[in-house]
């Protein structure tokens, strides 16, 4: 690791100023000389600014590819074998230069370290000639994003790592014999195992800088472990790779899928409010409405408008009822907004959902007055302009 | 994770940068156990909200001609009516100012009861024609009943619906997943590009009144944001037109650079600030390209070409300064 621990505990602490700031416990002035005490990254907190230098930064980074081209076209054939290398190893120079000049988490850096990745992988796609089996690539890339986020402690990095492990996992399986029958189970068990170390290692870390990647592993896990047993995932997945030929046929052990299908996210659910997790949660309500989804992709028990209208019917009861239940209690779980950790976010983004969902539209060309209700609900993106 | 944020805030202690208080304070607080279920319990009755209408809306649309009428009407009246009912009921009146409601609910219910008089209205118009063939009014109706709404129960998610309605009734497409892609012909239609940005002067010169005379003062950001990303795009889309009309889309983009920089100030508006940065910065490039293209220097394409790297790097320099000099000002 290269990046200076002193300044990462110093970003610990100021993090947990700014938190305690938000949270009324001190006041500007003492976050201002809390800040001026501790120096720290040159950093970017705010998403937009971040996503704009990251931005800037892949510009750069092209335009630098771009003159690289430029010199060595006249390379021909040769230039094309090794030019994602090269400009891999721009990606490495950016990076460490950015580094030494301590930006950290600052959109520059992300654009020049993902760089390095994605090169990395193309490069390794064209050299090995691999366009239909993805291991190799998969392992060298799983090994690159480990180094990057171990060198630079990138979180992005862990992501990719994570990702990269899971198609390790998977085409390493497919080119098993009979791996394609035991891959949800096998996948089920290695997430669950490294949910467990990963849990594991956060509940014996004194580094807090480490804790963001661990924990991002550690979600990911939980994620991979649903998937695996998801009925959908499993029975589209038969169809992919064994070829299953189902009409009307149900895959074996259906029961077992739908059985867990259900099972996990209510127990995510509960394990979630038990512990506390916050991101458990979350996760628990993304699973829970993906089952849902699964459920009416084959059963189309109701007509979708009823289904929407009950489902809002039925959400609404929910919250109606834990509200009142949790109203009154000042500790544990509780509708108290709480000081110190809130996911207020997500309410901000409440008003740009409303806009692309129900947004009145002109009516020149169409027949029918408006264009109401049926919005998309994948509106919204993460534009984040409120 | 408990212990290690305990751990940070004793390091903060022990480094002398919170006093004793605070420090005992913040300790009894976390003892508390609190786990809010606050922001997940609102975006529940948030999300049902939004799935109810929509099951309405597709419902109504979907039966319009089985059922009767009548009962349609009915049954939407009812619904309407018991939403106001439960709203006018909870609610602490007309205040000029931000309003905080006791009630975590009555956000919503006005949220449903506005999108519920959106889709009577649409009915009414629809099945017969209410107001006759002036689909504007069937247009003008539902952003007049949804600005009185947002004013009157201070809702920003019901504003956001009076400014798409007040943009839709000038025939603009104003929702995020429109303004950014060819439904708004700006570049085949001038009268549209007049009209946006007509309509962006016109949000920037009521948020001016509206802080004169202290109207809810709070809803300010969300009509800047609104005429920002109006004027902006508008004018970006026309610079590539073929007469001369470009220079003065340029200029015009230049002025609305200008006003949101110091707006974005005075409200202490990142988003604003840099969504400004952003089109400043696309307008420029695509000036530079124009005259570049106006002179045609064949033979220099490739110094262009080596000449990028160098120009990114002193956008990048300059973009960290911009952003460190607000950061500085707002503080």
């Amino acid at each position: 690791m290269i990046q200076d621990k002193n300044l990462l505990d110093n970003l610990v602490l100021t993090e947990e100023a700014d938190l305690l700031l938000d949270a009324g416990f001190i006041n500007k002035e003492q976050r201002a000389i809390i800040r001026k005490e501790l120096p720290s990254f040159k950093i970017q907190r705010n998403i937009l600014v971040r996503l704009a230098f990251f931005l800037l930064g892949a510009f750069l980074y092209l335009s630098i590819c771009g003159v690289i081209t430029l010199i060595g076209i006249s390379g021909e054939n040769t230039f094309f074998k090794i030019c994602c290398y090269l400009f891999a190893g721009v990606g490495v120079l950016g990076a460490e230069y950015l580094i030494s000049q301590k930006y950290y988490r600052h959109g520059l850096d992300d654009a020049f370290i993902l760089g390095i990745l994605l090169n990395i992988g193309c490069g390794i796609v064209f050299t090995t000639d691999a366009y239909d089996i993805m291991l190799i690539p998969a392992v060298t890339v799983a090994i690159v994003s480990f180094l990057t986020y171990y060198r630079y402690l990138h979180l992005l990095s862990m992501l990719v790592f994570c990702m990269a492990c899971a198609a390790v996992l998977f085409f390493g399986m497919i080119e098993l014999q009979y791996g394609e029958q035991v891959l949800p189970f096998v996948t089920m068990l290695v997430a669950a195992g490294f949910y467990f170390f990963t849990k594991k290692r956060i509940s014996s870390l004194t580094k807090k800088y480490f804790y963001n990647g661990l924990l991002l592993a550690n979600s990911f896990c939980l994620i991979v472990f649903y998937l695996s047993c998801n009925y959908l995932v499993v029975r589209e997945l038969s169809i992919e790779l064994l070829g299953y030929e189902m009409r009307d046929k149900e895959i074996p052990l259906w029961y077992f899928f739908y059985f867990m299908t259900f099972t996990v996210p209510v127990f995510y659910l509960y394990q979630a409010l038990k512990t506390k997790d916050r991101i458990m949660l979350w996760i628990s309500f993304l699973a829970i409405a993906f089952s849902i989804y699964t459920v009416r992709v084959y059963h189309s028990v109701l007509p979708i408008e009823v289904a929407l209208t009950l489902g809002g019917l039925v959400l609404f009861a929910i919250a109606w009822f834990s509200i009142q239940k949790l109203k009154n209690k000042e500790t544990g779980l509780t509708f108290k907004p709480d000081r110190i950790n809130n996911s207020n976010a997500f309410l901000n983004a409440e008003t740009l959902i409303v806009a692309s969902s129900f947004g009145l539209k002109p009516e020149v060309k169409t027949d029918s007055p408006m264009e109401f209700g049926g919005g998309g609900f994948s509106g919204g993106g993460s534009e984040g302009s409120f | 994770m408990a212990n290690l944020d305990e751990q940070a805030t004793q390091n903060l202690f022990d480094k002398n940068l919170i006093t004793e208080n605070q420090y005992q304070e913040i300790k009894a607080y976390r003892s508390l156990g609190i786990f809010s279920l606050n922001a997940e319990l609102k975006l529940f009755l948030y999300f049902s909200a939004l799935l109810f209408t929509s099951g309405i809306g597709i419902l109504i649309y979907d039966n319009i001609d089985s059922f009767g009428h009548i009962v349609l009407l009915s049954v939407l009246l009812i619904l309407i009516g018991g939403c106001f009912y439960y709203c006018f009921k909870n609610s602490k009146g007309f205040q000029k100012t931000e309003t905080v409601f006791e009630s975590p609910f009555l956000e919503y219910i006005v949220l449903i009861a506005n999108i519920l008089t959106c889709i009577f209205i649409g009915y009414l118009q629809f099945q017969y024609e209410a107001f006759g063939t002036h689909y504007g009014l069937a247009t003008l109706i539902p952003t007049i009943v949804s600005f009185s709404c947002a004013y009157y129960f201070d809702n920003k998610s019901v504003l956001t619906i009076a400014v798409t309605g007040l943009a839709a009734y000038i025939g603009l497409s104003v929702t995020p997943q429109d303004i950014f892609n060819s439904s708004n012909d700006f570049y085949d239609n001038q009268t549209l590009t007049y009209s946006a940005i007509a309509l962006g002067v016109l949000l920037i010169v009521w948020t001016i009144y509206s802080s004169r005379i202290n109207l809810k003062t709070h809803f300010t950001l969300v009509y800047l944001t609104f005429a920002l990303h109006l004027i902006s795009v508008a004018t970006i889309s026309n610079l590539f037109t073929d007469d001369l009309m470009w220079l003065l889309f340029t200029v015009v983009l230049g002025i609305s650079s200008f006003y949101f920089y110091k707006v974005s100030h005075e409200q202490k508006a990142i988003s604003l600030y840099i969504f400004m940065i952003v089109y400043a910065y696309i307008g420029f490039n695509l000036f530079l390209f124009r005259i570049l293209d106006f002179i045609r220097p064949d033979d220099i394409w490739i110094l262009l070409i080596l000449l990028l790297p160098i120009y990114f790097i002193v956008s990048i320099v300059m973009f960290i300064k911009l952003i460190k000099k607000f950061n500085k000002e707002i503080a």
